[in-house]
């Protein structure tokens, strides 16, 4: 164990863990990462691409080596970063990306054969021949190059979803965040404090004595303060990740990732947090600097040795150096060294810098030793070098400032020469403002003071007045850096840790001119990895800017999309999963249709009856027979409430309707019904259904299915947009009633038996007539005297919650007549018979001409699409539905072929049409099929030929009209 | 009155109610509805309350009434479910829709810090300022509800008849959450 004294973490709780089948002592409060180095286990993973081992060099989330894989079974999560992982009792965490052991990767051969994976090598190499790349190399390279595995099972978990709201939004609960969340919430305002930490403080717990008093007394008081401000809600283990539009923040909250045994908890939740200003707290990430062979385990970067030591205690070594170009890296030997570590050397290129009670070289690192760990590490000063032992390296190359957030709307970030660092540049999300070190401030008291005056300005944006607090003493060292971007040296230097990227690749890009930063990214996949190269973009960008000679600023950055921190895909989806993925919406008969055994298919979020099977049935093709030929013969009845219905009402609903209908309306007589066509405004048909007046001022309208919600919100726009000086009103209807159609010849029959002494006859309610009456001793009711499948047909509407009710009694009391319930199947079949239109003819590029309704389009009036569907294309358009019907008998139709001349290649040129619909017909005793035809009308009884290439079929068909059942619509009238 | 027997919007003959640790939820169907919308130049109906305004829901003596758009409220009719509202209601000036069963509502009592932090995972508004008297139309597990706060102890949700069942799992599920212990 390589325990120091002090800390954060509980040693009275002993956690025990495992990592690799091996088991281990940690303490709560430690990351696996912490207890990992308290282990002495140093060795945490291997590399993307050349497989070298890999140890932790950062201790919060930008970590690029320390991945593993936590849990198991279904509940088994790749690339997870050991430093935030909170360690609890029984966690299970295994190394990834590797063949053999952590210790022995037999990919490690990957390493020898580095001079064939520079950068762009994929660009460059497995180009022959082009039908290996999807079998053989793209499967090899990503079993070679990856990270971790998926289990492919579902993920067992359960996720949350919830949305929040307040005036300000602090992002980071470091010594900036905690001043500006007090600030504001002391002023009143509504203050949500958001840190992915499980404690808050942030560097303030990394650090020795950054305050004049513990710093974690003064947080404990912060804390105190904070739970009587109702006006503050603090989210510990919450990661904001992401700055969306107009003040929407995304956030993941992990709930129950820390515990051992979460219970009935969800796993994480996602989020929605809407803010009138936000501030980014969110610190600074250390960049390290790149020399020979400076990946190696042990080696890390110094903040968070310091880290590690100051909050968690542990030392990853005995003996330890640090290399550092600024201050910072002096404080970490201090601090190591007042807990007992021993200082090996500091290693400092700049000039004077020495510290008390260690060596101090003015020089570089220029090398390493060590299988799987440091040993040594090479020196090189004065032209001379030196190899000194020591089990750990802290690197310190100065701070970049966590702006990520800040680019998520495409700001760019700036670059600051006092600094030395990219800040927040302009285009940022709208009422953003960075806080303490994302804004450049590098010492504490900075700190604390940006944080309050940042909430104080934000605060006064918005009228309310916030009094800066009294705040502690702190520390408040400049960082004297002197750049430092890399180490010049023949051997590799590794700039991007993760997606193994050199500063030789970087070389090799700017000698292949990929300069510019974008392509510079993509060519090396520089800053490409899950850490979306926290610890390496502006390393990258350094060293190109030092190869083409330009400065920094010029040569640029790359932005940042959201995630800022991995998130996973399962509570993006908010948790629903399976059956609650969408809505689902069942019909009023629903319960009746399960208890006949119907069998459900998905029609849109509704649930329809497809068919209702009987005993002795063997295939669904017998049912769907048996309900047609029922239908026509006897009486079928059908669920057809799914239909759009919209109440129109008003002084001007006709006036309103004659314009969105192709077809004129306002003539249209109370008590009647009329099929209404409606165009897009660029002529092509839309949709279709039925128009009744019920009253002087008030119509019901019918949708398709599918366009119930589009046609409905489309009218809402016509009403308040287009025509706002109509007096016409509109509500959806379509739920309020259960919608029946009854059809056959026994309709009027068996509906005369459930209305209160209403006359049915042909001559009182004639085909297209439509009444309000009662039915079954009371009951309010509508009924619609209009036909989809080309027989005596009725819909009648009931109240919705007595729709079960009305198919059980009419089912019950129409036995005599032959009274049998159907689905969508046999709908489908009764209007293919008949030729009615459906969706899959009205498909977005069919004309009313082609549907042979060319005439509906009113010249008498205007009406959106009128004007275009009369432009020059479209009426020359010669396709128009016909029937279609196999020559033989035997032969399959099939939705979706082609039509073509027979003897005539079978190509675009000579393409004459498709099939758009098909089915079986026991009525004809074939398979039918409706489609378009070019010239169809002149084509009635000619053969043509229909094509399937997919399944290499050849069906000839005989053109007929489209009308299989009684084309002269008597039955309809009956 | 009818011989067929209705049934509630979750499918069973009587209502569903569930209690959940401090919160009991409940199917109402029973509550009558109606929308009602003004034609051009005609003035609001006395119907014994003020009609609020956008985002506002007021309760009178047997009705309430919350606003939808500009001119338009919906109407409750609390145990009014078997009533012709449509016909009950019509008037000169007046559009007036049967809505009755084209929604399913849920009642949700509970104590006011529950129903806030349940109100938090349900929909996109500002759960402390969505006090007594707000009504809103949102978005809810990818449909469109209506949001009634009635009382600081009291909430509503309607929503599509169609999908009662939807609504009903994802309320209970966010209660149940909730219950968990922290």
């Amino acid at each position: 164990m390589t325990r120091l004294s002090g800390g954060l973490i509980d040693r009275s709780r002993s956690l025990t863990f495992t990592f690799d089948g091996k088991t281990y002592q940690g303490h709560a409060g430690d990351t696996l990462a912490s207890a990992l180095l308290a282990n002495d286990v140093r060795l945490m993973g291997r590399s993307f691409k050349y497989h070298r081992p890999r140890g932790v060099i950062a201790s919060g989330s930008e970590e690029p080596n320390a991945l593993v894989e936590l849990r198991g079974g279904a509940w088994q999560e790749p690339n997870t970063r050991a430093t935030v992982a909170e360690l609890f009792d029984g966690l299970a965490a295994r190394s990834q990306n590797k063949v053999g052991s952590l210790g022995f990767d037999l990919l490690a051969v990957n390493d020898l054969l580095s001079p064939f994976f520079s950068a762009g090598f994929y660009y460059k190499t497995f180009m022959w021949p082009r039908a290996f790349w999807e079998k053989l190399y793209e499967p090899a390279i990503r079993r070679a190059a990856g990270l971790g595995s998926l289990t492919h099972e579902p993920d067992p978990d359960a996720y949350d979803a919830g949305f929040l709201h307040c005036d300000l939004l602090v992002i980071g609960g470091g010594a900036a965040g905690l001043t500006a969340a007090l600030t504001a919430a002391r002023a009143g305002a509504q203050v949500i404090l958001a840190d992915e930490d499980f404690r808050l403080g942030g560097r303030l717990l990394a650090e020795s004595a950054p305050l004049d008093r513990p710093a974690t007394d003064w947080i404990a008081g912060i804390e105190a303060e904070f739970a009587g401000l109702p006006n503050l809600r603090v989210m510990r283990r919450t990661t904001v990740w992401g700055a969306f539009d107009h003040g929407i923040y995304g956030a993941v909250e992990r709930v129950s990732d820390h515990l051992a045994s979460p219970g009935k908890r969800v796993r994480q939740t996602l989020w929605r947090i809407t803010t009138k200003r936000a501030i980014l707290a969110s610190g600074a990430t250390e960049r390290h600097i790149p020399f020979a062979d400076n990946d190696r385990p042990g080696v890390m970067l110094s903040g968070a040795m310091r880290a590690y030591a100051n909050r968690w205690a542990v030392s990853p070594a005995k003996r330890v150096a640090i290399f550092t170009n600024n201050d910072d890296g002096h404080r970490t030997a201090r601090d190591l060294l007042a807990k007992g570590v021993e200082i090996a050397a500091v290693i400092d290129p700049r000039p004077a810098a020495s510290g008390a009670g260690y060596r101090t070289i003015q020089g570089h690192v220029t090398g390493t030793k060590g299988r799987l760990g440091l040993s040594r590490i090479e020196v090189t000063a004065n032209g001379r070098s030196e190899w000194i032992d020591c089990g750990a390296l802290g690197v310190s190359g100065g701070w970049n400032p966590n702006i990520q957030i800040a680019s998520h709307h495409r700001g760019r970030p700036v670059w600051h020469d006092g600094l030395q660092a990219f800040v927040a540049g302009p285009g940022g999300p709208v009422g953003l403002i960075p806080a303490g070190a994302t804004s450049g401030q590098s010492s504490t008291a900075q700190a604390l003071v940006s944080g309050a005056k940042a909430a104080q300005a934000a605060l006064a944006d918005l009228g309310i007045t916030a009094t800066l607090p009294d705040l502690p003493q702190a520390e408040d060292q400049a960082l004297n850096l002197k750049p430092l971007w890399h180490v010049p040296g023949k051997s590799r230097a590794w700039v991007d840790f993760q997606n193994d990227v050199t500063v030789k690749d970087i070389k090799l890009a700017y000698q292949e001119n990929m300069r510019p930063v974008e392509h510079l990214k993509r060519w090396t996949t520089l800053g490409m990895a899950t850490d979306q190269g926290k610890t390496s973009n502006v390393t990258g960008l350094a060293v190109m800017a030092e190869l083409t000679g330009q400065s920094i600023q010029s040569t640029g950055t790359t932005i940042f999309r959201p995630p800022y921190t991995p998130v996973a895909l399962s509570v993006l989806g908010g948790g629903d999963t399976g059956t609650h993925f969408r809505p689902r919406r069942l019909t009023p008969t629903h319960d009746w249709a399960s208890r006949q055994g119907a069998v459900f298919v998905e029609v849109g979020q509704w649930m329809r009856a497809q068919y209702f099977p009987r005993a002795g049935e063997t295939t669904w093709r017998q049912t769907v027979d048996r309900e047609v030929l029922a239908t026509r013969t006897g009486v079928g009845i059908c669920d057809v409430t799914t239909l759009g219905k919209i109440d129109v009402q008003g002084a001007d609903a006709g006036e309103f309707l004659d314009r969105v209908y192709c077809n004129a309306m306002k003539s249209l007589k109370v008590g009647m019904v009329r099929y209404g066509l409606m165009l897009r405004e660029d002529g092509f048909a839309w949709d279709d259904g039925t128009c009744a007046r019920l009253a002087e001022t008030q119509y019901v309208v019918t949708t398709t299915t599918a366009n119930a919600g589009t046609i409905y919100r489309h009218l809402e726009f016509c009403r308040q947009c287009l025509w706002p000086e109509l007096d016409v009103q509109l509500i959806s209807t379509t739920d309020a009633w259960a919608q029946l159609s009854v059809a056959g010849p026994n309709a009027r029959k068996l509906l005369q038996r459930v209305v209160d002494g209403f006359d049915l006859s042909n001559e009182s309610f004639p085909f297209m007539a439509c009444a309000n009456l009662t039915v079954c001793g009371g009951l309010r009711a509508r009924l619609f005297r209009i036909s989809f499948s080309g027989e005596l047909a009725y819909e009648i509407a009931v109240p919705a919650r007595y729709g079960n009710a009305l198919i059980e009694r009419l089912i019950d009391i129409g036995a005599d007549l032959g009274a049998t319930p159907y689905g969508t199947e046999t709908l489908g079949v009764l209007r293919i018979e008949k030729g009615h239109a459906a969706g899959n003819e009205l498909n977005g590029q069919t004309t009313a001409q082609m549907l042979g309704m060319g005439r509906m389009v009113s010249t008498k009036k205007d009406s959106i699409g009128a004007v275009l569907s009369r432009r020059e294309g479209l009426v020359a358009e010669r396709r128009v539905l016909v029937g279609l019907q196999p020559v033989d008998a035997s032969q399959p139709v099939v939705a979706g072929s082609h039509l073509f001349a027979e003897g005539a290649a079978q190509d675009t040129a000579s393409d004459q049409g498709w099939i758009t619909s098909a089915c079986y017909s026991p009525h004809v005793g074939s398979a039918i099929g409706l489609g378009y035809l070019d010239n169809g009308d002149a084509q009635l009884g000619e053969q043509i030929v229909a094509a399937n290439p997919l399944q290499a079929q050849q069906v000839v068909l005989r053109v007929v009209s489209p009308h299989f059942v009684d084309p002269e619509g008597g039955r309809v009238r009956d | 009155m009818t011989e067929l027997k209705p049934i509630c919007a979750l499918g069973g003959a009587e209502p569903a109610s569930r209690r959940i640790g401090a919160l009991s939820l409940r199917e109402d169907a029973g509550l009558g509805l109606a929308s009602l919308a003004l034609r051009a130049g005609a003035p609001a109906p006395a119907l014994g309350l003020v009609l609020p305004g956008p985002g506002g829901w007021a309760e009178g003596a047997g009705l309430a009434a919350f606003w939808t758009g500009a001119g338009q409220w919906m109407l409750e009719f609390p145990g009014g479910a078997g009533r012709d509202l449509a016909a009950e209601l019509a008037g000169p000036g007046l559009s007036v829709t049967e809505q009755t069963d084209g929604f399913t509502a849920f009642e949700i009592q509970g104590p006011a810090a529950e129903l806030v932090a349940l109100l938090e995972k349900l929909v996109n508004v500002d759960a402390r300022r969505f006090g007594p008297g707000s009504a809103t139309r949102t978005g809810f597990h990818h449909m469109s509800v209506f949001v009634i706060r009635r009382a600081p102890d009291r909430l509503a949700v309607l929503g599509m008849r169609s999908a009662a069942g939807t609504i009903w799992h994802a309320l209970v599920e966010a209660a149940e959450r909730q219950e968990v212990p922290a």
